[in-house]
């Protein structure tokens, strides 16, 4: 399974992503939308973990513009604010939503659903 | 005497206190999301390791390196979080102007949007400002939100002083770019400008706007400060 974790906290989508691996799970990383965008050009992915709240590009716009890019690619959403202005909540209610500091195993088993459906 | 002053409190200061207070638990579980994801990979590591696999030792290294800087980190935000929490402490006061900004900047540099700012005090306040020092924050904060939206996060803010005489001091917010302050001031600002005495300005280019905020409001003097 190939995915992209994209969050500008850089230390942690680089820890997640490794942690990741020794699960198998092989993890691109992007520290902004625009990095990410960048690297959904190149690259095929299964699964986008994305964080709601970012400088420049944010989770919600970032969705949409890798969703053109790639429209089998599912998502799911992360975030450290403990709540969601409503806009945010409508627009994410269809979507896997975790919350920081992420449990690995409830993360694990969501993408291996992800890639039981494909 | 300061009843607007009052009445700006009641109605926004609870806004203003929560907002804060969001961004920084944001802050704050981003910096234990990291210390929890290092403690999760030292945690996957010792599994391995127990099953006979050579673990690096730049790797363990590389965690409590990362667990002391994100501890390093936190004790930083709740410093700030301290310095925001004291600040309701004396209704009127004679302020830092320079440290209330310098807060200001801490604060909002919380914010998913917030750019770089760079400063420049070559010229200082000549004295400290008697003012409400809880909506002067406010005032600043707000400033500095604005200026963060309209420049964009491609964008940086310059920000130095200005001293024309020595009845106020101007603070100057410079922008990357012509027109970013051309819808400055907001309602908001104006409104908790007048408030404090504060004036607003931008250059005819809306690449800066500045903020006059004066050494004495006289609404704000008590018998003791006439003296």
């Amino acid at each position: 399974m190939h995915i992209i974790l994209v969050d500008d906290e850089q230390k942690f989508v680089t820890m997640l992503a490794k942690r990741l691996a020794l699960r198998g799970i092989h993890a691109d990383i992007a520290f902004s939308g625009d990095e990410a965008i960048q690297k959904a050009e190149k690259n095929t992915y299964d699964a986008a973990v994305l964080d709601l709240k970012m400088p420049g590009i944010s989770g919600i716009q970032l969705k949409d513009r890798l969703h053109d890019m790639q429209p089998d690619l599912a998502f799911i959403f992360v975030t450290g604010h403990g709540g969601m202005d409503t806009p945010e909540k409508e627009l994410v209610q269809k979507e896997i939503f975790l919350s920081k500091p992420l449990n690995i195993d409830i993360l694990t088993d969501k993408l291996n659903e992800i890639a039981g459906k494909g | 005497m300061h009843n607007d002053a009052n009445d700006l409190l009641n109605k926004e200061g609870l806004k203003f206190f929560g907002k804060v207070n969001a961004s920084i638990s944001h802050e704050l579980k981003n910096i234990l999301a990291i210390i929890s994801e290092t403690a999760g990979l030292l945690s996957d590591l010792t599994e391995l390791a127990r099953h006979g696999k050579q673990i690096e030792l730049s790797m363990l290294e590389n965690c409590s390196s990362n667990i002391a800087e994100e501890i390093q980190r936190g004790f930083r935000t709740i410093k700030q979080m301290n310095r925001f929490a004291h600040s309701v402490d004396d209704f009127i006061k004679e302020t830092d102007l320079l440290e209330t900004l310098d807060l200001a900047i801490q604060l909002t540099g919380y914010l998913s949007f917030a750019i770089t700012v760079q400063t420049d005090f070559q010229t200082k306040p000549e004295k400290p400002v008697l003012t409400c020092p809880f909506l002067l924050q406010n005032l600043l904060y707000q400033v500095l939100c604005f200026t963060y939206a309209a420049v964009g996060h491609n964008g940086h803010i310059h920000i130095r002083c200005s001293s024309q005489d020595n009845t106020g001091i101007y603070l100057v917010f410079s922008s990357t770019f012509e027109q970013a302050f051309s819808s400055f001031p907001t309602q908001g600002i104006q409104h908790t400008a007048d408030v404090l005495g504060a004036k607003l300005n931008t250059d005819s280019k809306f690449a800066e706007l500045d903020v006059w905020i004066p050494y004495t409001n006289p609404k704000f003097m008590t018998k003791e400060h006439k003296r």
